[in-house]
């Protein structure tokens, strides 16, 4: 088989998608394939821009966007460099499109929210989804944890204890824990979600809840409320309980990302995408520096995709995007050099301060998201490559991932909107 | 990707990602799901082939973890092997046996199908089947038609084009839904194309998914050695069933170590073929208008062979077709599943989301590529689903394609 498209995006992560988000809009034929589902599945579902100060890395940066403008000054060679130009407006389109589609995401004026996980620490976050996007905690009045006898992995005692432990409630604050019971078994998150869509289901939850409510309280829970971006179930709760509820960030599979996913990918079949999962492209075809074919894999059958514009939104190691042996890292389809540097790839620690140099590896591109090799000359002029296929970030530690492949992803979409015909 | 490296277990990186998606473990807790039945007990089944858990027989064979999945595993090859595994060794209730054998009730159905099609709407008949063999009385069954596609078709007179095209009905469209049959000779001879047709075996889906794998292979074999002596003489073979398609080419292949390779370049879904026509310029474009808004299911088999939907750029091209993406994942039927009578509440709970995308989207017609997909669709929401081939056909301009 033979295709032919103006755009060919390689990756249904967030990049991948926010690029055929804005290359369709542009009036573009696009085509999107990929191997398999993206990370944004496995993440939060929040947007992390920028968590730290760049200084003092202990403290929670105010204001990610000047901090931004910071970093690109003193590294020019972070990813953020290369899509400044950019930045503000991906947010926007981001959110226009979660708007559009009935899930939308908040700011936390300009700032980052500081929204507590399952384990109750508290993690800096740019933009969050309604369902997770509690304010001030030291303005809360009250807050009840409440866990689901059901669901592993979700333990309020311990949320309560470390969000006591973390000093950021007033001191009178009442801090309550609570199990429910969603009708027996034992429960995934998305099994207990799908569970919580029947209203009765929920009416018994909140008859479980209300003898422990006192005034002013929020409820914590795990993030279980609605199976779907569209999905009513924080909002009704919300509403017979007569106080807010949200949701908290979990290990993954937690359904705020995937809910994004999804809706997202609603997002672009709406707007004519051509959405092909289950896909691999396993090489290319490259003469005078330009991709004329892009060679995949469907089922074992072998299908060949012409396009004007290829994004390469593959990720890193996670998905494939980067392939590794002992000493030595290549690009999965164009074989794009990726420097290793001499260092040892992982550090000591797992959850080392200083991060993983395997996170910080990839692609170095122009700022026209071009890769281009040592010397800065272009590589490939009709690929861009987009999230976390980009070298020089270290998201785990910076709290950028996501920002990141919201903003490469939605300009390199605009720039293959603006190939001529 | 060589099927050995996509059943090898330890590119499994635990990352969940397929039981978040799998649309059984979504909506019931008794089964155990993708990761823990394909690669996690896998490692255990290469010691003991033995520790299959239950619940396994709980998989559709929908095969949408094999599509999520970030590293390629195939999860629902894992699965299928365990099903085969344990049902050799526990065997196969006898209901199982009947639905597996959608090519015998089909030829049995051919003594009287107007009796059959009465008989399987009696209710009382319903229930004593669901009683005595754990048919679910509430799922309704597929018609049999008064003929089957094999006795009806009649070889168009045509110009010759000097394309070759066999085509591999399927028991469905064979025994149950003939006029897509009909409607792709119609297609075909709108474009100066002659189809032949043969007698071909159950592609073997339903044994497969039944777990009764010994069965499969040897029709698989049969299937295979016939496919292969037409694209010998030049042939394309054309396909209409999702299900079929992937069988013959991706399960064959991964389940029977059978090699499907001649089958890649040559053997196609029909939109896939009049894709490659019409870049060729090939393609006949003179439709006639169709005012009409149809929802569009996406069967999980079209899915799993990752070529996108190749019926969506064909069907543009008829002046005044709306298209709208149902998107709304899986039907929940999955062939036999949802006749079964402890299964059939389950499939009903996967189904509630297309239920809801046809009553947002307001559509009185729906489309979909799966026969079984189509009964799914009547039987959830009321509304008259066709195969993308009849309101194709209805645009060439003769015949009556869409009236049920
Ligand atoms: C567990 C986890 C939690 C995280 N949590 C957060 C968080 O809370 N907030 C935040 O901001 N960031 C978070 N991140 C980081 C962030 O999610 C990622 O950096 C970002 O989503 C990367 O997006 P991407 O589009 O670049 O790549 P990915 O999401 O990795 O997508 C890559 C895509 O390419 C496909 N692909 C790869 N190779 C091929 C091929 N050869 N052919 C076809 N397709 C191919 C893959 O199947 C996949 O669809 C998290 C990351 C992980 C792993
Ligand atoms: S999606 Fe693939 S890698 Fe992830 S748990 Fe499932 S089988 Fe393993
Ligand atoms: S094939 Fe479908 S039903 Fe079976 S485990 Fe995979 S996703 Fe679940």
């Amino acid at each position: 088989m033979n295709k032919y498209t103006d755009v060919l995006i390689i990756g249904a992560g967030l990049s991948g998608l926010m690029a055929a988000a804005k290359a369709a809009e542009q009036g573009k034929k696009v085509m999107l394939v990929a191997k398999g589902m993206g990370a944004v599945g496995l993440s939060s579902g929040c947007i992390d821009l920028w968590g730290y100060n760049l200084e003092d890395p202990n403290q929670v940066c105010q204001d990610p966007l000047a901090e931004i403008a910071r970093l690109c000054a003193v590294n020019p060679q972070h990813p953020y460099a290369r899509v400044r130009d950019v930045l503000e407006e991906s947010l926007l389109f981001f959110r226009r499109v979660c708007q559009e589609n009935g899930y939308p995401y908040l700011d936390h004026r300009g700032g980052n929210w500081l929204l507590p996980t399952a384990l109750g620490t508290l993690r800096p976050t740019y933009l969050a989804p309604a369902s997770m996007a509690l304010g001030d905690l030291q303005q809360v009045r009250g807050v009840l944890v409440v866990g689901f006898r059901e669901l592993k992995d979700f333990y309020p005692d311990v949320l309560a204890a470390n969000l006591k432990k973390s000093g950021v409630l007033q001191a009178n604050c009442p801090l309550n824990t609570l199990m429910v019971c969603a009708g027996g078994g034992e429960l995934t998150p998305n099994t207990l979600a799908h569970r919580l869509e029947n209203p009765v289901v929920v009416d018994r939850i909140v008859d479980q809840i209300k003898p422990h409510l006192l005034p002013g309280a929020v409820l914590l829970l795990p993030p279980v409320l609605g199976e779907r971006w569209d999905s009513q179930v924080a909002k009704n709760l919300a509403e017979k309980l007569g106080h807010p509820v949200y949701e908290v960030a979990n290990i993954p599979p937690a359904l705020p990302g995937q809910r994004l996913q999804q809706m997202l990918l609603h997002h672009v079949k709406g707007r004519g995408v051509e959405v092909v999962i289950g896909c691999t492209v396993n090489g290319a075809r490259v003469a005078d520096k330009r991709c004329t074919e892009v060679l995949a894999t469907g089922a074992g059958k072998p299908i060949k995709i012409s396009a004007k514009t290829v994004i390469l939104a593959t990720g890193s190691f996670l998905g494939g995007g980067l392939e590794s042996k002992p000493g030595k890292a290549w690009e999965s389809i164009f074989r794009l050099p990726v420097e290793t540097g001499h260092e040892k790839w992982s550090a000591r620690d797992f959850l080392s301060m200083a991060g993983h140099l395997f996170n910080q590896m990839g692609i170095k591109v122009n700022e026209h998201l071009r890769p281009v090799d040592k010397t800065g000359e272009v590589i490939i002029e009709n690929v861009m490559v987009t999230g976390a296929n980009l070298a020089g970030c270290n998201h785990p530690i910076e709290k950028c991932g996501n920002g990141v492949a919201v903003a490469s992803g939605y300009k390199a979409g605009k720039l293959a909107g603006e190939v001529g015909e | 990707m060589s099927s050995d490296y996509r059943l090898a277990l330890d590119n499994c990186i635990k990352c969940s990602i397929c039981v978040s998606h799998c649309p059984v473990a979504r909506v019931t807790d008794q089964f155990a799901g993708p990761k823990q039945n394909g690669p996690d007990l896998e490692r255990f089944r290469l010691e003991e082939p033995a520790a299959v858990h239950p619940s396994v027989g709980y998989c559709t064979n929908c095969k949408g973890c094999d599509v999520v999945c970030p590293s390629g595993v195939a999860v629902s090859a894992m699965n299928c092997r365990a099903r085969g595994e344990y049902v050799s060794m526990h065997g196969a209730p006898l209901r199982d046996k009947i639905l597996a054998r959608v090519d015998r009730m089909g030829r049995a159905a051919r003594l009287a199908p107007s009796l059959v099609n009465r008989l399987a709407g009696l209710r009382p008949l319903r229930l004593l089947a669901e009683k005595m063999l754990g048919i679910s009385a509430a799922m309704i069954m597929p018609r049999y038609a008064q003929k089957t596609f094999l006795e009806l078709y009649k070889p168009q007179n045509v110009g010759d084009t000097g394309r070759k095209v066999l085509y591999y009905p399927g028991c469905y469209v064979n025994y149950n839904a003939p006029e897509v049959g009909l409607a792709l000779a119609e297609v075909l001879a709108h474009n100066n194309i002659r189809v032949e047709v043969e007698q071909f075996d159950c592609c073997g889906l339903p044994l497969i998914a039944n777990g009764l794998l010994d069965t499969a292979r040897d029709q698989a074999k049969k299937n295979l050695a016939k496919l292969q002596g037409y694209i010998n003489r030049g042939y394309d073979i054309v396909t209409t069933c999702p299900s079929c398609h992937l069988t013959l080419r991706q399960e064959y292949r991964e389940l029977f170590q059978l090699n499907t390779d001649p089958l890649h370049e040559k053997m196609l879904d029909v939109f896939e073929y009049l894709s490659v026509l019409l870049q060729q310029g090939k393609l006949v474009t003179r439709f006639e208008e169709l005012p009409l808004q149809v929802g569009y299911h996406r069967p999980c088999h079209l899915k799993a062979a990752g070529c996108g939907v190749p019926s969506r750029e064909i069907l543009q091209l008829i002046p005044g077709l709306r298209v709208a993406d149902l998107d709304a994942g899986c039907c929940g039927l999955a062939g036999t599943y949802g006749f079964k009578k402890e299964k059939y509440a389950i499939s009903q709970a996967i189904g509630r989301n297309v239920f809801n995308a046809v009553k947002e989207l307001g559509v009185r017609q729906a489309i979909s590529e799966c026969g079984m997909c189509q009964l799914q669709i009547h039987h959830l929401t009321g509304v008259a689903v066709y195969h993308p081939l009849q309101v194709l056909a209805q645009a060439c301009g003769h015949g009556k394609w869409l009236a049920k």
